[in-house]
């Protein structure tokens, strides 16, 4: 599991030109987030120029690692050493956060035109731009102080986007979530303790390289796990979720389900990867929740009665899939093969779903916007006058749904292929189940949508932007269906 | 053994324990946040007696000087404000609420207890030894069982406060005041001021929203009913 | 020379048309009618080249790697290009009709984007070259057909939706299981590979079963096998040249077509023979055509009897498949063409009289043939092909079937053809009899439940044109068996290849 991490030592020293393209990747968007709030942009190319140079760097920072392989920075602060590694896996998931990011920055103006002017609007900028930051950081960070921090950072600043346009139900459920959150950075915090007292290590190449299995590592890895569950909004964990979604701005929920509660996960799978590697229960475990948040995500997003609770509960079924593969990853008894699709398949399946979940909850928003309704029932209809918004909402959820041709349906495949192999048929059961539920509470709305009987609303335009943003994030999960040839090559290229 | 410890350690672990008790269980919540602030300092002494003056400095300032503001902003009282929240929590727990939260309590100092129990060798300052670390120990284990039985919001972050307290002991225990341990600690320190920052607008906000009802954290008007 | 470009193109035609007409504005009629009409001349024009290109020996692939182990293929083999010549000969008549027929309505755009997606994808599942990609297009075809299914938005439209997705989402979990299966087992399989599965025979036998039976109960539901068929009258309220093109090439074809790739090129008919496959699957074409054909002499409204006619009629291409030898084959395939000529035009017919004289109920037809010569004769060519007369085309296709089972000797399944022909003519006779014979509005007795007077000629000349065409076409599929080129024809060619490896 470690070279899969890219948590070995690299072959070549980073170029000149990393070092730019990574302190640009890390530090542009706080200056970028800070700049808007003083001078909040109102048009869309101002965003698109100035989110063009982060953009590079992360094209930049692609070229060089398909180049070179492996790129470690080491450096130290204040005493403290900080590592940073750019391996296949993180310079996809850098490249998502940053388009993601760039095309939420880019559909913020046009969503702010058209609302009504609220007071707290410029502080959406710096938070977003700490939110990129963040996610930047904790995809590269190998040590477990700078994932804290980075992490940390992203889950205080996460919360505070998701709070901006509070509305009283949502700002309840982001209390409870905050002091839960709070809670849980403390047993990640306890955990980290452990494994810097009993092992001396905060670096993670070397901490693989000391830690043993144990009754401390066993404590450690729980502590660490139950923190970043509560952060990632992990089945049982989830409640919170809806709520905030339901009244968060579009591209904060975009940004958030897209990215966000999929940093946990990642840091999860990375430190469990080398504090639990091949055992039994605790990934056993995690599937298990998995299994429960397919079914009970898909059931809440059935019974959903507004159509962005219905998004943000297809999250939680979406996440549990993820948590299914856990055992694949982690557990004893499976075959190079079986590990290495389901690997593919993870990561896919993490990328098409970003992707996906970000164009969908930009297409809602626009329905959502135009029409003045929340409700699927107030939606009724709403085929004949925004065709283009429901089809990207449709195309998104084709990839939700894991259906041919798109990053979800290739990742379903391959997860399914692993599963098959290593005779997990319980899991092999969950993600079919999980297909056929999507497919219900997706086209439940859309049966709402094609009702001809369905009284007229007044519409109101939408700058054409901010559909084609959708749209292509839509096709990009589509394109990475067809196409996933190439991310996955670079999955293992760093493995060298 | 009694008498290898150290006077003013002892007496700063008195100090931290009854402060943070007081904090933890005072139901006028005035004075549950002005113990919080002794108790703060009490922390920074506390560091400084581990050997670690920088994070004194920090711990005086980020929790003294940041943090207990935020509470008294919550509070309505600085600024000082017409709204100010009720000064008591008047809430009574229902028995079996207060059981299944006991029942998550109980589990989280179990899995405290094993930590402790399993690194008990390897840590530079072993709570046997060091009454501040086995201080830490005890605020860690009540503050979590205060947070998971008090429902008044303002308490449950107080109670947050006081066991990242006693969560940063323990590490300071286990890991040493070491640079990365120092780190860690700073992080976690900023962190828990702007959770605490975040929480104290969020209350407020709340309060003068949905009236003394939301203090309890829930939106549903028939359980504020009770 | 390589051709990689055809197929794909072939199925770009499509596919890009559908862009660029879900990216028109709704009003700009004309432009969408040329480009809907130009799509499919031009994919008559690259199926043709494929045609030619088969007929040379040189089948056309394109291929290029998904992930790992799997290939995306598309390969224009002889089997292949006849589905793909069907599904754009039809396509462009049911076009022109579409066009006729719906004809200052709403929602027009949505309508022919999905249209063109779905016959991107029919294409799609004809050209595939593996059965990763046909998965592909399959689901696609599932998804592209619902939003017409519901076109019409109505309560009742909607939900025969709700219950079509139910069925076919259902059976594609199915199949994707299945093909996982396989895929695991076998690892990647071509339908150009030769060899067939026998190699897995002795480890994997009754995996092989298993998984044979998943991924034909899969194609089962679209081909509206018995006891899977229940979706196929609810989705009956689609507007007609939806029902048609569902009938007569996409989605019920696609499921036997289906169930041809998997007997045929994947597990091979050897080995389906050899599992024991075929004759269960044999009963249950049986039971579906039998029960297919009593229902339809139930029901009292046209476009129903229809639907449960197709229902029966397609399991004549599943019934041919599982009847091991060569002349079963050739009906198969054969029929695979001529139901598709057949059904079409009965259902362009049922949609004439709908929208002309708004007869939905067959009591209501009584005279139409003296109102509606051409459309009627047209019908009639039809439905008399379907009871399998000489010389009409469904004669041919029970001729074959009917050696084929003499050749296999499974007697019973001609008695199972003799009761179906003859339950055929108690329902379609009547229609027609009721059609020339009987005395009715346009003899001065009574009136049509809602006449329009749609053109100058019998209807709106975009409606009949494709009816009269698909007549003429299936009737001269029958009589001119014998030529080359015709479906007969071609069928053997496919057959001669299937038995000679």
């Amino acid at each position: 599991m470690m070279w899969r991490f890219g948590l070995a030592d690299s072959t070549f020293e980073p170029l000149l030109t990393s070092h730019w393209a990574l302190a640009i990747a890390l530090c542009l968007p706080l200056v970028l987030g800070g700049l808007a709030a003083v001078w909040p942009p109102k048009r869309m190319w101002v965003v698109a120029l100035a989110c063009a140079p982060l953009l590079t760097s992360g094209l930049l920072l692609l070229v060089d690692f398909t180049q070179i392989g492996l790129l470690r920075w080491q450096g130290e602060v204040l005493g403290v050493s900080i590592g940073l590694r750019l391996n296949g896996v993180s310079i996809l998931l850098l490249l998502l956060t940053q388009w993601l990011g760039a095309a939420s920055a880019l559909y913020t103006p046009g969503l702010l035109n058209v609302s009504p002017p609220e007071r707290l609007a410029r502080w959406l900028w710096p938070l977003m731009g700490v939110v990129v930051s963040a996610l930047s950081l904790v995809w590269l960070a190998t040590d477990l102080i700078t994932l804290y921090l980075a992490l940390e950072l992203m889950g205080l600043a996460a919360v505070g986007m998701l709070l901006l346009s509070g509305k009283t139900p949502a700002l309840f459920a982001s209390m409870r979530y905050l002091l839960l959150t709070l809670v849980g950075s403390l047993a990640y915090l306890l955990g980290v303790a452990l494994l810097l007292g009993y092992w001396g290590q905060v670096d993670l190449a070397g901490l693989a390289q000391v830690v043993e299995p144990g009754p401390v590592t066993w404590v450690a890895a729980a502590l660490i796990g139950g923190g970043l569950a509560l952060k990632a909004a992990l089945f049982p964990l989830h409640a919170w979720l809806s709520p905030v979604h339901a009244s968060a701005w579009t591209p904060v929920s975009a940004l958030h389900a897209g990215l966000v509660v999929k940093a946990s996960l990642f840091v999860l799978l990375q430190l469990w990867s080398i504090l639990l590697p091949d055992t039994f229960w605790a990934p056993r475990l995690v599937a298990w929740m998995g299994m429960l948040a397919i079914i009970w995500g898909g059931l809440i997003a059935w019974r959903a009665e507004s159509l962005k609770t219905l998004v943000a509960s297809s999250t939680v079924a979406q996440l549990g899939y993820l948590m299914v593969v856990f055992p694949l990853l982690l557990g004893p008894n499976v075959g190079p093969l079986a590990k290495a699709l389901a690997w593919e398949g993870f990561w896919l399946q993490l990328m098409g779903h970003a992707l996906a979940k970000a164009a969908m909850f930009l297409a809602a928003g626009n329905l959502i916007l135009a029409t003045g309704e929340t409700t699927l029932k107030g939606l009724a209809g709403c085929s004949r006058k925004l065709p283009l918004s429901l089809l990207v909402f449709g195309i998104a959820s084709v990839t939700l749904m894991g259906l041919p041709p798109s990053a979800g349906f290739t990742a379903k495949w391959l997860l399914l292929q692993a599963m098959v192999i290593s005779q997990q048929w319980w899991a092999v059961a969950a993600l079919l189940i999980g297909t056929l539920l999507t497919a219900a509470y997706v086209f439940r709305f859309f049966r709402y949508s094609f009702m001809e009987t369905a009284p007229r609303h007044h519409y109101q335009p939408l700058s054409p932007g901010m559909d084609i943003i959708a749209l292509c994030l839509a096709l990009a999960a589509f394109v990475l269906g067809l196409l996933a040839h190439f991310p996955l090559e670079l999955l293992h290229g760093g493995s060298l | 053994m009694i008498a290898s410890l150290d006077v003013i350690e002892v007496l700063l672990a008195l100090c931290l324990m009854t402060t943070a008790l007081l904090c933890l269980f005072d139901r006028h919540l005035v004075r549950a946040c002005c113990c919080f602030g002794v108790f703060t300092l009490s922390m920074a002494l506390a560091w400084l007696t581990l050997g670690a003056p920088w994070l004194a400095i920090a711990e005086a300032i980020i929790g003294a000087l940041l943090t207990v503001p935020c509470f008294f902003y919550a509070l309505g009282i600085f600024p000082a404000s017409s709204s100010a929240l009720p000064r008591y929590d008047h809430f009574k727990e229902p028995l079996t609420r207060g059981m299944t939260r006991t029942l998550l309590a109980l589990a989280w100092c179990v899995m405290v207890g094993t930590v402790i129990r399993f690194v008990l060798p390897a840590m530079v300052y072993s709570p046997l030894e060091h009454p501040l670390l086995f201080v830490g120990v005890v605020i860690v284990a009540t503050a979590m069982g205060a947070f998971a039985w008090h429902r008044h919001l303002l308490r449950r972050l107080l109670a947050f406060n006081v066991m990242g307290s006693g969560v940063f002991l323990l590490l300071a225990g286990m890991a040493g005041t070491s640079v990365q341990g120092q780190a860690l600690i700073t992080i976690g320190l900023v962190v828990a001021w702007l959770g605490s920052l975040l929480s104290a607008l969020l209350i407020r906000t709340l309060y003068l929203r949905e009236g003394p009802a939301a203090l309890l954290g829930a939106s549903e008007p028939q359980e504020s009913k009770q | 020379m390589n051709a990689a470009w055809l197929p794909l193109t072939a199925i770009a035609a499509s596919l890009l048309a559908a862009v660029i007409i879900f990216s028109l504005p709704e009003e700009s009629r004309r432009l969408r009618t040329s480009i809907n009409l130009l799509a499919a001349v031009i994919k008559i024009t690259l199926v043709t080249l494929m045609i030619q290109r088969v007929v040379a020996g040189d089948e056309a692939i394109f291929s290029f790697q998904i992930v790992g182990n799997i290939d995306f293929v598309l390969r224009a083999d002889a089997l292949g290009v006849m589905f793909a010549g069907l599904s754009s000969l039809l396509w462009l008549c049911t076009t022109v009709y579409a066009i006729g027929y719906l004809e200052g309505t709403a929602n027009r755009k949505r309508f022919f984007g999905f249209f063109s997606l779905c016959v991107a994808s029919t294409l799609g599942i004809a050209l595939a070259g593996n059965l990763f990609t046909f998965l592909i297009f399959y689901e696609m075809l599932t998804l592209s057909t619902y939003p017409l299914v519901v076109h019409s938005g109505t309560d009742k439209a909607l939900n025969a939706g709700r219950i079509y997705l139910r069925y076919t989402l259902t059976a594609g979990v199915v199949l994707l299981f299945g093909v996982v299966l396989l895929y695991s087992v076998t690892g990647e399989h071509s339908f150009a590979s030769e060899r067939g599965l026998g190699d897995y025979l002795g480890d994997h036998r009754t995996l092989l079963t298993f998984i044979f039976a998943l991924l034909v109960g899969g194609f089962a539901v679209k081909a509206a096998m018995v006891p899977l068929h229940g979706w196929l009258p609810r989705a009956m309220v689609a507007p007609a040249p939806v029902s048609a093109l569902l009938h007569a090439v996409a989605v019920v074809k696609a499921g036997a077509f289906g169930i041809l790739r998997v007997i045929y090129d994947l597990y091979g008919i050897e080995l389906s023979v050899e599992l024991g496959v075929t004759t269960a699957l044999a009963v249950a074409a049986c039971i579906t055509i039998i029960y297919g054909s009593v229902r339809a002499i139930a029901q009292h409204e046209l476009k129903p009897r229809l639907a449960f006619s197709t229902i029966s009629q397609v399991s004549y291409i599943v019934l041919g498949v599982s009847l091991f030898g060569p002349f079963g084959t050739i009906g198969a395939l054969a029929h695979l063409l001529h139901q598709g000529l057949m059904k079409v035009t009965l259902f362009f017919c049922a949609g004439i009289y709908a929208e002309e004289l708004g007869i939905h109920r067959i009591d209501e037809m009584d005279g139409a043939g003296k109102r509606m010569p051409l459309t009627s004769l047209a019908f009639t060519v039809g439905a008399l092909g379907m009871i399998g007369l000489p010389p009409f085309a469904g004669f041919i296709t029970k001729w074959y079937l009917g050696i084929g089972a003499i050749q296999a000797e499974m007697y019973w399944v001609i008695a199972v053809l003799v009761a179906s022909s003859a339950l055929n003519a108690a329902y379609f006779l009547p229609i027609v009899y009721r059609l020339w014979f009987r005395v009715g509005p346009a003899h001065g007795h009574g009136s049509w439940p809602n006449e329009q007077r749609l053109g100058r000629l019998e209807t709106h000349g975009w409606l009949l044109w494709p009816a009269v065409f698909t007549a003429v076409i299936s009737l001269a599929a029958g009589l001119l068996a014998g030529l080359p080129f015709s479906p007969l024809d071609w069928a053997t060619r496919v057959a001669v290849g299937e038995y000679l490896q």
